[in-house]
C-alpha cells in the first residue's frame, strides 16, 4: 500500500522547491513527516500506549454520557462510569472482537482499574475524594475535543454526520428521546415545551459525543497493539508505525457511527446505524480537523485578544490543534491539554520515564516533555491520514506514471502548506532537541 | 567584643588562604560560610546585649597603637553602627551562600571576600579618623581583585575604574580628616577629641565639602555615580551583593558619622541643597533605570536613585527623617542583595540578562517559577510596596522630610513612582508573558539557588510588618544626633558666626 519507493519518484520527478521539500521527499518515499529515527519512534510508540490507557476511559465514558447521562440536568456523576461500561467489551479487542486489532482484553485496560481504584495518591479512598482532588482520569480534555468537533462541523464541510443533525428525521428522533427521558418528569418536559432548540442543541452535542466515543473506542486499541508490537520489535521504524495505522484506518473505515440512547431497557435510535455514517468519513477526519488542526484557543495557553484580531474571523482559519500548540506553557492553568498530559503522565512505559529523566530537567518537567513527544506522535498520525488518504484518492508511491506521481506531490504539497504558519510545529520536530 | 568582629573575618581570611590545595572548593566555601555564620551569630549576640536606650557608644574597646601619630585602635558601636554591623554580617553571609559553587581559585576568592567582612567591621566601629581611614581603604584592594579576576563583561576595565573613584573618594576624605585634625589642633584623630573643637565656618564647609564628595563618590550620589554601573555589571553575584549591599554604605554612615556627626552647623546650613541633591539622584537614578535593558544594570541605577533617599533623610534633620534614613540603609541593602542574587540565578540558568531575551519565567514548569516570585517580591519592596521593609524606610523619610523640604520630598515621591515603572517594565517583560521555546531549556532551579533569596524575603517581609525591629537600634542615637544640631531657623535668620563649635 505505501511501499517505500524513494528512488522511482525522485528518479523521474526534479527535486520540489517547497519550503518543506524534504519532507515531502520523505513522504513520498512512504515515510512520515516526522523523522525515521530510534528515538522518535521510542517516543510516539510510548506516548500511544500512555495515550491509550486513558483514552480506553475517554471512550467508554463518552458513550456512558450519550446513551445514559444524556439530558441530565445535574450531570455530578457523569465521570462516575458505572461499571457495565468498564466491563463493555471493545469492538476490536480481546476475544469477542468484530475484528481484533489489540490481542489483549476487551474489558477496560488493567492499568486503568488500578488507577481508578488507588490514583496517584495510591489510596483507596472513596471514589469522590479521588474527583475532586483531579486524582482521576480527567474527562475535560475528551469533552473539548468533542466540542471542537461540534464546533468545526458545521464548518468544515465534511461527511453527512453533521447535516444530518440539521434533518427533520434527527429532531424526531431526538424529540421521541427527549421524551422518553423525562417521561414523568412534567418540570423538564415544560421546560423542553419552551425551550425546544435548547434541548435539541444538547442533543447534537450528545451525538457528539458518541460519535468521538465510537472513534477512540477504535483508536485505544490500535495504539495498544503498536505498543506490544513495538515491544516485541515488530514496529521498528517511524514509517512501519505510520503504515500500522495507515492499514487499522482502512480495515476500519467503515465501522457504523451512530448515537444510541437506553432508557430502561428501551433503546431509542437518534443517529441510526442504519444511516450508514462511517467511521472514517464521519469521525476520523472530522476529528483530524478539528482537533489535531484547529480546535479554539484553549482559556489559559496564552492570552489571545480577539479584539486585536489575534483570533482569527473565521473558524476555517482556526490552527490551535496539537500541530501548532505551543507546549512548553502546559502546566500553567489546568487547561485541558494539560489535563492530557497529566493522564498520560500516570501511564508512561518505563523506557519512556528513565529516557525523560535523561533529559531538561528530568521529573521536574515531564509534563513538558510528554507533550512535546505526544505532538511527535500525532504528526506521525496526521501523517498515516495524509497517506490514507493519498491512497484513497489518488495513486501508489510506485506509479509508473510521472503526472500521477506529480499528482501525489501537489497533493503532498499542498497539505504541507498547512504548516508554513509560524507557529507550525513541524520544524521544532525534525530536530531531536525539542524537547 | 567587637574585636571578634573584625579580627575573626581576617584570621579566617588568612587560615582559608593557607589551605592546601588539596581542599575542595565545596570545603572552602562550606568552612567560609561557617565562619561567617558564626559572626552572624555573635553580631546578633551583640545586639542581645546592646542597650537601645543609650544614645552613647557602647561596648567600647581601646588599645594604643601609634600614639605619636595620633591613631590608636578605638573602637566603639552606638545605634548607627550597630545595624550597619549587623547588616555586614547578615550580607556577608548571605554573598557566601550565593557565591557558585564551582569559582576558581576558591581560597583566594573566600579570603578576600572575608578579608573585605573584617575591613568594613572595622571601618563601622572604628572611633579614630586615621582608624577609619585604614579600614576604608583596606577594602578596596580585595574589592579591586574580585572584580578582575571574578568578574565578566569588561572586568578589567570596571576594575580599575573603581580602583579610580574609590582612591579619590579616599584622597579626599584623607584631605578632610588631615585638614580637621591640623585646622582644630586636635589632640590625636580620635573622634571625640575632635568632637568640641572649633573651626571658623567658612572652613567648615570646604572640609565637609571634602568629605561630601568623598563619602558621595562611594555612594555614589549623581555625577559621581559613573564607576557603579560598569563595576555592578562586571562583578559576581557574592561580590555585588556587598558592593551594593554594604560598600555603598560605608558612605552613607561616612556622611552620617563625619558629615552630618562632625559639621551641625555647616551642614544645617547646606541641607537644603543637599535636599536638592538627593532628590536629583533619585530621580536621574530611577530614570536612567527605566532607559536600560540589561536588568542588573537596570537594579545598578535603580541603587543610586535608592540612595538618594538616605541622603534627603539625613539633610531633613528631623528625627523621622534620620530614622527612616537609617532603615533606609538597611532596607536597600536587603532589597538590593536579593534583586542581584535574583538576577544573578537568572543570568547563570538563562545565559542572559538582556530585557528582549528573557520571558515568561514564571511558566510553572520550564521558567524559573521560584525565582521570578521571589523577584516580583524583591521589585515590590524597592518600589515601597506597603507591608515590606523598603516602604516602611522611604514612608519615614518622606514623612519625616516633607515638612523642611516640601518639594524635595514631592520629587522623591515622584522618584518612588519612576521605580515602580521601571520595575513593571522589568517584571512585565522578564516573568510574565511567552516563554520562548528556542531558549527554554534552563537548568533546574536548587534549593541552594533559593536560600538567600528565601532568607532575605522573609526579612524584607519581616521588617515590613513588624518596622520596630528595624528602628529600634537607632532611634535613641538618631534622636540624640538631632538634638545636638543647631535651630535651623536662626541659622537662616541670623549670620553664621565667625567660629563654632564642631
Amino acid at each position: 500500500m505505501t511501499t517505500t519507493l524513494a528512488a522511482s519518484t525522485i528518479a523521474q520527478l526534479p527535486p520540489s522547491t517547497h519550503e518543506f521539500a524534504d519532507i515531502i521527499h520523505r513522504l513520498e518515499s512512504g515515510g512520515a513527516m516526522l523523522p525515521d529515527t530510534p528515538e522518535n519512534l521510542m517516543q510516539i510508540i510510548g506516548l500511544y500506549k500512555a495515550y491509550a490507557v486513558p483514552m480506553d476511559f475517554y471512550w467508554r465514558d463518552l458513550l456512558y454520557i450519550a446513551e445514559h447521562v444524556f439530558l441530565n440536568p445535574l450531570p455530578f456523576f457523569k465521570y462516575f462510569i458505572s461499571q457495565d461500561y468498564l466491563d463493555r467489551p471493545n469492538h476490536y479487542a480481546g476475544e469477542t472482537a468484530d475484528l481484533r486489532v489489540w490481542r489483549g482484553r476487551a474489558s477496560a485496560h488493567p492499568e486503568l482499574l488500578e488507577f481508578m481504584a488507588k490514583g496517584e495518591t495510591r489510596s483507596k479512598l472513596p471514589r469522590l475524594f479521588h474527583h475532586l482532588w483531579h486524582d482521576r482520569i480527567n474527562m475535560e480534555f475528551a469533552e473539548e475535543c468533542m466540542r471542537s468537533m461540534l464546533w468545526h462541523g458545521r464548518d468544515m464541510g465534511m461527511g453527512q454526520f453533521d447535516a444530518y443533525l440539521d434533518s427533520e428525521e434527527y429532531r424526531q428522533n431526538a424529540d421521541r428521546a427527549i421524551k422518553a427521558y423525562f417521561k414523568g418528569n412534567p418540570a423538564m418536559l415544560g421546560l423542553y415545551k419552551l425551550f425546544p432548540e435548547m434541548f435539541l442543541e444538547q442533543v447534537r452535542q450528545l451525538s457528539y459525543y458518541s460519535n468521538l466515543g465510537l472513534f477512540w473506542e477504535v483508536m485505544a486499541p490500535v495504539f495498544f497493539e503498536m505498543s506490544d508490537l513495538y515491544d516485541e520489535g515488530k514496529i521498528a521504524s517511524v514509517p512501519d508505525a505510520m503504515n500500522f495505522l495507515v492499514n487499522g484506518i482502512f480495515a476500519i473505515a467503515g465501522r457504523p457511527i451512530y448515537h444510541h440512547l437506553y432508557v430502561g431497557d428501551e433503546c431509542y435510535e437518534i443517529v441510526p446505524k442504519s444511516k450508514g455514517f462511517m467511521w472514517l468519513y464521519e469521525a476520523a477526519l472530522p476529528y483530524v480537523e478539528a482537533v489535531f488542526y484547529r480546535t479554539s484557543p484553549f482559556r489559559g495557553t496564552k492570552s489571545y485578544n480577539a479584539q486585536a484580531g489575534q483570533v482569527p474571523a473565521q473558524q476555517k482559519d482556526f490552527h490551535y490543534g496539537v500541530l501548532y500548540a505551543d507546549k512548553f506553557p502546559v502546566g500553567s492553568a489546568g487547561i485541558p491539554p494539560t489535563l492530557l498530559a497529566q493522564d498520560m503522565l500516570h501511564f508512561l512505559p518505563p523506557y519512556l520515564v528513565e529516557y525523560y529523566q535523561q533529559h531538561c530537567r528530568g521529573e521536574d518537567d515531564m509534563l513538558v516533555q510528554l507533550a512535546v513527544s505526544f505532538q511527535r506522535s500525532m504528526y506521525c498520525v496526521t501523517s498515516a491520514v495524509i497517506q490514507a488518504l493519498r491512497t484513497a484518492l489518488l495513486y501508489p508511491l510506485d506509479d509508473p506514471n510521472p503526472e500521477h506521481l506529480l499528482a501525489n506531490r501537489k497533493f503532498f504539497e499542498s497539505q504541507l502548506d498547512r504548516f508554513k504558519r509560524s507557529e507550525s510545529r513541524i520544524r521544532e520536530i525534525q530536530s531531536q532537541e525539542y524537547r | 567584643m567587637l574585636s571578634a568582629l573584625i579580627w575573626l573575618p581576617v584570621l579566617g581570611a588568612a587560615v582559608v588562604s593557607c589551605l592546601p590545595a588539596s581542599q575542595s572548593h565545596q570545603q572552602i566555601r562550606a568552612g567560609a560560610v561557617w565562619l561567617t555564620g558564626g559572626v552572624l551569630l555573635w553580631t546578633i549576640w551583640l545586639l542581645t546585649q546592646f542597650d537601645i536606650g543609650n544614645s552613647g557608644l557602647q561596648f567600647r574597646e581601646y588599645l594604643p597603637w601609634i600614639e605619636t601619630l595620633g591613631l590608636n585602635y578605638e573602637l566603639g558601636a552606638d545605634g548607627l553602627a550597630i545595624v550597619m554591623l549587623a547588616l555586614n554580617s547578615f550580607l556577608t553571609w548571605i554573598a557566601l551562600l550565593s557565591s557558585s559553587q564551582t569559582t576558581e581559585r576558591p581560597r583566594l576568592f573566600y579570603s578576600l571576600i572575608l578579608l573585605i567582612s573584617g575591613g568594613v567591621a572595622g571601618a563601622f566601629l572604628a572611633q579614630n579618623l586615621l582608624l577609619f581611614f585604614f579600614f576604608y581603604e583596606l577594602v578596596l584592594v580585595p574589592f579591586y581583585l574580585l572584580i578582575s579576576i571574578w568578574g565578566s563583561d569588561k572586568k578589567s576595565y570596571a576594575a580599575t575604574k573603581f580602583l579610580i573613584y574609590t582612591a579619590t573618594s579616599g584622597i579626599l576624605i584623607l584631605a578632610g580628616f588631615l585638614g580637621l585634625v591640623w585646622l582644630t589642633k586636635a589632640a590625636d584623630f580620635s573622634y571625640q577629641s575632635v568632637l568640641g573643637q572649633t573651626l571658623p565656618l567658612g572652613l567648615q564647609f570646604i572640609l565637609l565639602a571634602l568629605l561630601i564628595v568623598g563619602f558621595g563618590i562611594k555612594i555614589p550620589l549623581v555625577p559621581f555615580h559613573t564607576w557603579l554601573p560598569d563595576t555592578y555589571v562586571a562583578a559576581s553575584t557574592p561580590v555585588v551583593i556587598l558592593l551594593g549591599g554594604v560598600l555603598a554604605k560605608l558612605g552613607t554612615y561616612g556622611i552620617f558619622r563625619f558629615g552630618l556627626g562632625l559639621f551641625p552647623q555647616a551642614w544645617a546650613i547646606a541641607s537644603p541643597y543637599l535636599a536638592t541633591w538627593a532628590a536629583i539622584s533619585i530621580l536621574y537614578g530611577a530614570m536612567a533605570a527605566i532607559a536600560q535593558k540589561d536588568i542588573k544594570r537596570m537594579v545598578a541605577y535603580s541603587s543610586i536613585g535608592h540612595m538618594g533617599y538616605i541622603l534627603l533623610g539625613a539633610a531633613a534633620l528631623t528625627p523621622l527623617a534620620l530614622v527612616g534614613a537609617v532603615s533606609q540603609m538597611v532596607a536597600h541593602g536587603l532589597i538590593l542583595a536579593l534583586l542581584f542574587h535574583l538576577v544573578g540565578v537568572i543570568e547563570t540558568k538563562v545565559g542572559s540578562r538582556e530585557l528582549d531575551v528573557l520571558n515568561g519565567l514564571l511558566n510553572p514548569i520550564r521558567g524559573l517559577p521560584s525565582v521570578a516570585s521571589l523577584l516580583i517580591l524583591g521589585a515590590m519592596a524597592s518600589a515601597g510596596i506597603p507591608g515590606l521593609a523598603g516602604f516602611i524606610a522611604e514612608f519615614l523619610v518622606f514623612q519625616g522630610s516633607y515638612a523642611v523640604f516640601p518639594w524635595q520630598t514631592l520629587l522623591a515621591v515622584i522618584g518612588t513612582g519612576l521605580t515602580a515603572v521601571y520595575f513593571v517594565i522589568l517584571l512585565n517583560r522578564t516573568c510574565f508573558g511567552k516563554l520562548d521555546n528556542k531558549i527554554a531549556y534552563f537548568p533546574r532551579v536548587d534549593w541552594s539557588d533559593k536560600t538567600p533569596a528565601l532568607i532575605l524575603a522573609v526579612l524584607i517581609l519581616f521588617l515590613g510588618i513588624q518596622p520596630v525591629w528595624l528602628v529600634r537600634w537607632t532611634e535613641t542615637t538618631t534622636t540624640a544626633l538631632v538634638a545636638t544640631m543647631p535651630d535651623r531657623a536662626i541659622v537662616v535668620r541670623v549670620n553664621a558666626p565667625s567660629a563654632s563649635v564642631l
